[in-house]
């Protein structure tokens, strides 16, 4: 699904080096997961794939399904089925959830040449999606992320991922700020779009996400590099003895 | 009226471009605004026309604005209403080069609505209008001189009259045609809301080449007056309008202007709050596109709280692109006893790009200390990771910037408070955004 | 200003609120009142091109700068006073002052304080100036060779026109500083002058700076050479003293590349029933790296009750960042003269220059202010903030005037203009007029005001714990300006802390 080759990327105000030589390879029907210490790379790396101003690359490449994602817009990528769960989603005041939410979906599907929802069969699908995640008509109503308490912004994103349906979801930070309930509804939201011809990204400080959204495999992120790849365990690792011994074995 | 230009040529300005302007006017005499009519000439005479260097005119030249003759301006084939307010159940009074059409206009009758058309009722002698005609202007010259409402009330020769006595069940449309290419329109309307009665305002459409339009408004105790404003875009035009109001104590004022497009435009809102417990709000969205010559749209807001605890609200959004260039000067004056004032206002401009400018000079003034006024304004491009984040859902480029200036723009919108008419702005914006960015891509 | 040398270097902001109420409690309404019965030797009254000619050979100055008065006062002649102001100025008499005043005692140099003139030692007493400070000041040769004391500021004292003296001049030369009077500066460092006078602020820039450019007495010269940290803050007194007599001062600083500087100014005046003209010019040249912080305690006399006397402070003060990565700061408390006219503003030339201004203006009884600053964004990533506090009580008229210009070229530039007004009595006024001109779109422009009383909640809150009205004012409004006092040099704090309460004083109850 997702294949990343030896990816460098800097900022490119200033030329500092963030990612240096990244390998990943995620396939369909897996999740994987990327934890590491602050400052390892890991939200660039998830900027970068999905297309943000500001990182220019400098090496390597990134393709989803053998398409090269580097070269497009970031609507291009989005359209091609790369979805990011913001760490920090974005207020834009003055734009309502739902119009927000339509305007991604059609976009979408009319960069995929599908016919464009009606605003009936929009309204019914959403509400369904919106039930599951708790969120209420009002949130709907509501002008994006504005005014919503953080575990309502992460739940909005997991509904706009429900509603894209992409095929390759990165999650950045998704647990940050989040209590335990928000968090169990936001991985069920998760959870429920696991499917075979789906992966996922889960990049997380710590090994508490993971205990509800279980991974394939698990990354560990340092300095701008994979330095380890393993299991399950390896989450529960890092939760044990924190990132200095492991960092330290792999040098 | 010779008797005007005696008088301004009297006061030694025989070869001024004043004189020649009303040279080449043909003065109402007028009736019952006779006497308004004359005071206008010698307060002119005084004032004469705006000039560079006076300190409201900093920002706007006011040589278009000023000059001689209208810039002809080619009358653009096909209909030229804008179906903006289709459907919704109104009173149509149109108005072509700035006369009152009566064969097209609906019939001037209206339960509650007492309506006249100046051009008419100034034959007579006495009118209820005749208390207001040039009063409410001539209040509103103090601080501020403002010479072309001035000179409006000198030549104005139509408008509409309207004595709102109860709740009319349709609001009043004014709508502007153009005919003659080089039609330079002098339109004043004079409104009167009696105590508890209740009136919505709309206006659209093309007025003339060149427009000077003044309201006079003066709302009772316990009046309210909606005043909504959506001016055809796509055309060049150049025009000064100004509304003077005057709100009395429970009542409530509230006007809202669409802009879209144009080429000089300079619009005066001089509210007076004279009445206690009062409310008045002004409102403006501005999309402004240089591309064709130039744009430059100027807002100059004066309100003044002579009563207590009455709140004020002025909310200006401008969308610049191409060069354009946006003016707001907007003032709050708190007289001396006007205690409680709650006063806001919020000037704010988005720069699509490097060529346009926003020139603001939001002026707070207050002589009372139980108050709580503020003024914020914000100039800046768009803000890059909202766009990211639009993009990253899928959202192109375009019609993620569409999205983005209709955000900017919901604070101005949401002070039309009816949601029907709030929302027909909404999709006419959204989709003149959209066709825009077409354009553009095409 | 007086208190400072007495004052130990305590931690001024926890000891804040104390002393405040104990400011409150000792001190009169204006403690600086006093006058100094001191021969003076005056220039006849009145302005033409003599009494140019006069003060510039008075002051010993060569021929390009008596040329350069002269036409600065041609200029002067053809102007008209500004107008636009929100002030009610009453007719001044430029031809009913005095230009030029000076102690007699100057004339020559006293050889030890028992020669010096007994009531100028009691002015620098009353100021609060230790002895050693005095002797220097009072011009005692060999006062300055002995070394100095903790308290590192050195200071220029101008009484009435004229300098009367820098103290730690030869530990500044040492570190290659120059601070001395402008006066000497035009003699013995014509170089410096000749290049950098009247290139921030032109002679003809407004009817005040052309008076000024004509008939200034004497001020302050400050050269930082190049990389240099300048080894102590340096501070100008100014006092006004004789009777009729404006005061012109100029002050001329000059940063070089990557030199930092710290500058106080602080000025007093007697109570008298007529009013005073003081019209300064303050230029600041900021080069490449280098930084400037000027702040101000201004505390001329403001007038009685009624409003008679006090002083006309019509000052332009400018500072230019002409070189990339410059940076300047100004400060100011302005509680003081009858009538305030003063911009203090910065000219963001270079790339990536900064310039802030924090204020704080008071004004009660009569007075009027009409103050503010320029923030000019001409080089490409600058940066500027303002923070004005302005403070309204009794009858008076205070305004917040300023300009924020993003050029064209000024790409990704920043502005934060923060502006709150705060009124005592229903009799007072406060106003805000900020210009803000936006000329290209990769900056960002913000501006926020606010106007509000003093909040009832927080000065009850204050009373049920035992302060009085005016003490519980005083602490509420020290809060409001919490943000500038914090920008101020810590001696300058304390003192803008007790006239923050004493220009207060009678504005409750």
């Amino acid at each position: 699904m997702l294949e990343i080759k030896n990816l460098h990327a800097e900022l490119e105000e200033g030329g500092k080096k963030i990612l240096k030589g990244v390998d990943l390879t995620v396939p369909a029907g897996q999740v994987h997961a990327i934890m590491g210490p602050n400052g390892s790379g890991k939200s660039t790396l998830a900027y970068v794939l999905s297309g943000r101003d500001g990182y220019e690359v400098t090496e390597g490449s990134a393709s989803l399904e053998g398409e090269d994602l580097l070269e497009q817009e970031p609507e291009e990528r989005a359209a091609a089925g790369l979805f990011l769960a913001f760490q920090y989603p974005v207020e834009i005041p003055g734009v309502g959830n739902l119009t927000f939410l339509r305007t991604a979906v059609n976009a979408q599907r009319k960069a995929r040449g599908e016919e464009e929802l009606s605003s009936g069969d929009f309204l019914k699908l959403v509400r369904e999606k919106a039930k599951s995640l708790k969120i209420d008509a009002d949130m709907l109503k509501r002008p994006v992320n504005v005014g919503f308490s953080g575990g309502e912004k992460k739940r909005n994103e997991i509904l706009q991922m429900a509603m894209l349906e992409p095929r390759m979801a990165i999650l950045d930070e998704t647990d940050s700020g989040l209590d335990v309930d928000a968090m169990r509804l936001v991985s069920e939201g998760v959870n429920a779009l696991r499917a075979p011809d789906r992966a996922f990204l889960v990049i997380t400080h710590y090994q508490r996400l993971l205990d509800h959204i279980k991974p394939d495999v698990v990354h560990i992120m340092a300095e701008g590099r994979i330095v380890k790849s393993g299991g399950p365990e390896l989450a529960l690792e890092v939760e044990r003895n924190g990132y200095g011994d492991l960092l330290a074995e792999v040098g | 009226m010779t008797a005007a230009l005696d008088r301004i040529e009297a006061a030694g300005a025989v070869d001024s471009p004043l004189a020649r302007r009303l040279a080449a006017l043909d003065l109402p005499k007028g009736g019952f605004t006779a006497a308004a009519r004359a005071d206008a000439a010698d307060r002119l005479a005084l004032a004469g026309l705006p000039h560079a260097r006076d300190e409201y005119w900093r920002y706007t030249p006011p040589h278009a604005l000023n000059a001689e003759k209208a810039e002809p301006l080619p009358v653009p084939e096909g209909p030229q209403d804008a179906p903006l307010f289709e459907g919704v159940g109104q009173l149509r009074l149109v108005f072509v080069d700035g006369r009152f059409d009566a064969g097209a206009s609906d019939p001037l009758a209206l339960e509650g609505v007492e309506l006249d058309v100046l051009s008419r009722a100034d034959s007579q002698a006495d009118h209820w209008a005749g208390e207001i005609y040039g009063a409410l202007e001539t209040a509103g010259q103090n601080p501020v001189r403002r010479p072309h409402a001035i000179l409006n009330t000198l030549a104005a020769p139509d408008g509409v009259l309207i004595r709102v006595t109860g709740k009319p069940a349709r609001p009043i449309h004014l709508v502007y045609r153009r005919s003659d290419a080089g039609a330079d329109v002098y339109l004043r309307h004079v409104l009167r809301v009696e105590p508890g009665a209740e009136l919505t305002l709309l206006e659209t459409g093309m007025i003339g080449a060149r427009s000077n339009v003044v309201i006079e408004a003066d709302v009772a105790e316990t009046g309210r007056l909606h005043h909504i404003a959506a001016k055809r875009g796509g055309e060049p035009k150049t025009g000064i309008g100004h509304i003077f109001a005057r709100v009395g104590a429970n009542a409530l004022f509230k006007s809202f202007e669409l802009v879209v497009d144009g080429r000089m435009m300079r619009n005066e809102s001089v509210i007076d709050i004279v009445g206690d417990d009062s409310v008045a709000h002004v409102a403006s969205a501005v999309l402004g596109d240089g591309a064709d010559g130039r744009f430059h749209h100027d807002n100059t807001v004066f309100i003044t709280h002579g009563a207590e605890r009455c709140e004020s609200r002025q909310v200006f959004k401008k969308v610049l692109r191409n060069g354009a260039t946006g003016v707001f000067q907007g003032k709050i004056l708190v007289k001396p006893g006007a205690q409680k004032t709650d006063g806001y206002q919020i000037s704010q401009s988005l720069l699509l790009d490097g060529d346009s400018q926003f020139l603001a000079k939001p002026e707070l003034e207050i002589y009372a200390d139980d108050v709580k006024c503020s003024h914020g304004s914000t100039t800046g491009a768009l803000d890059e990771t909202a766009l990211f984040y639009l993009r990253s859902r899928g959202v192109p480029q375009a019609r993620a910037v569409v999205l983005l200036v209709l955000s900017f723009l919901a604070d101005a919108l949401e002070e039309v408070e009816d949601d029907d008419l709030r929302a027909r702005i909404s999709e006419r914006l959204e989709a003149w955004l959209i066709q825009r960015a077409q354009d553009s891509e095409a | 200003m007086a208190d400072l040398a007495a004052t130990p270097e305590l931690e001024v902001r926890e000891g804040v609120d104390r002393e405040t109420v104990e400011t409150v409690q000792n001190m009169g309404s204006y403690k600086y009142g006093w006058e100094t019965e001191i021969e003076m030797e005056y220039a006849p009254k009145g302005l033409n091109e003599d009494i140019v000619r006069l003060i510039s050979e008075k002051n010993e100055e060569p021929e390009w700068m008596t040329e350069w008065r002269l036409k600065a006062f041609r200029r002067w002649q053809q102007m008209k006073l500004p107008e636009w102001a929100m002030l009610d100025i009453p007719a001044i008499d430029f031809q009913d002052q005095y230009y030029y005043a000076r102690p007699k005692s100057m004339a020559e140099k006293p050889k030890s304080l028992d020669e010096v003139d007994p009531k100028l030692l009691a002015t620098y007493e009353k100021l609060g100036i230790p002895l050693k400070e005095q002797m220097i000041l009072a011009g005692v040769e060999g006062a300055g060779d002995t070394p100095a004391e903790a308290r590192r500021v050195a200071v220029d004292a101008v009484f009435d026109s004229v300098s009367v003296g820098t103290t730690f001049k030869d530990e500044l030369a040492k570190a290659g500083v120059i601070f001395c009077s402008i006066s000497e500066a035009i003699r013995e460092h014509p170089e410096l002058v000749k290049k950098y006078l009247g290139t921030v602020v032109p002679q003809g820039d407004n009817y005040y700076s052309a008076l000024n450019s004509a008939v200034f007495s004497d001020g302050s010269f400050v050269y930082v050479p190049p990389g240099t940290r300048c080894p102590m803050e340096l501070s100008t007194y100014f006092r006004i003293n004789a009777e009729n007599t404006g005061q012109f001062e100029r002050t001329l600083i000059i940063a070089d590349k990557g030199a930092y500087v710290s500058y106080l100014e602080g000025c007093t005046a007697p109570k008298r029933d007529t009013a005073q003209l003081h019209a300064a010019v303050v230029e600041i040249v900021v080069l490449e790296d280098a930084e400037v912080k000027y702040s101000t305690v201004q505390n001329w006399f403001p007038g009685d009750e009624e409003g008679k006397g006090g002083i006309y402070n019509f000052v332009t003060k400018r500072a230019d960042c002409r070189e990339a990565r410059a940076k300047v700061m100004w400060t100011q408390v302005e509680t003081g003269s009858a009538i305030t006219w003063k911009y203090p503003s910065c000219l963001l030339r270079g790339d990536d220059s900064q310039g802030e201004f924090y204020s704080i203006a008071i004004t009660n009884n009569q007075q009027q202010a009409d103050t503010g600053t320029k923030m000019v964004h001409m080089g490409r990533n600058t940066r500027s903030r303002i923070v004005s506090k302005g403070i309204s009580a009794g009858r008076a008229q205070n305004t917040y005037r300023g300009l924020v210009s993003m050029h064209p070229k000024a790409v990704n530039s920043r502005n934060y203009t923060q502006c709150d007004s705060l009124l005592i009595g229903d009799q007072c006024g406060a106003h805000t007029v900020p210009y803000i001109e936006v000329r290209n779109n990769s900056s960002r422009v913000e501006h926020e005001a606010t106007t509000s009383k003093v909040d009832d909640d927080q000065l009850f809150y204050c009373r049920a714990r035992g302060m009085d009205e005016e003490e519980a004012v005083a602490l509420v409004v020290n809060g409001f300006c919490r943000d500038v006092l914090q920008a101020l040099p810590m001696e300058f704090a304390m003192e803008a802390q007790s006239l923050v309460a004493i220009s207060l004083e009678g504005s409750v109850g």
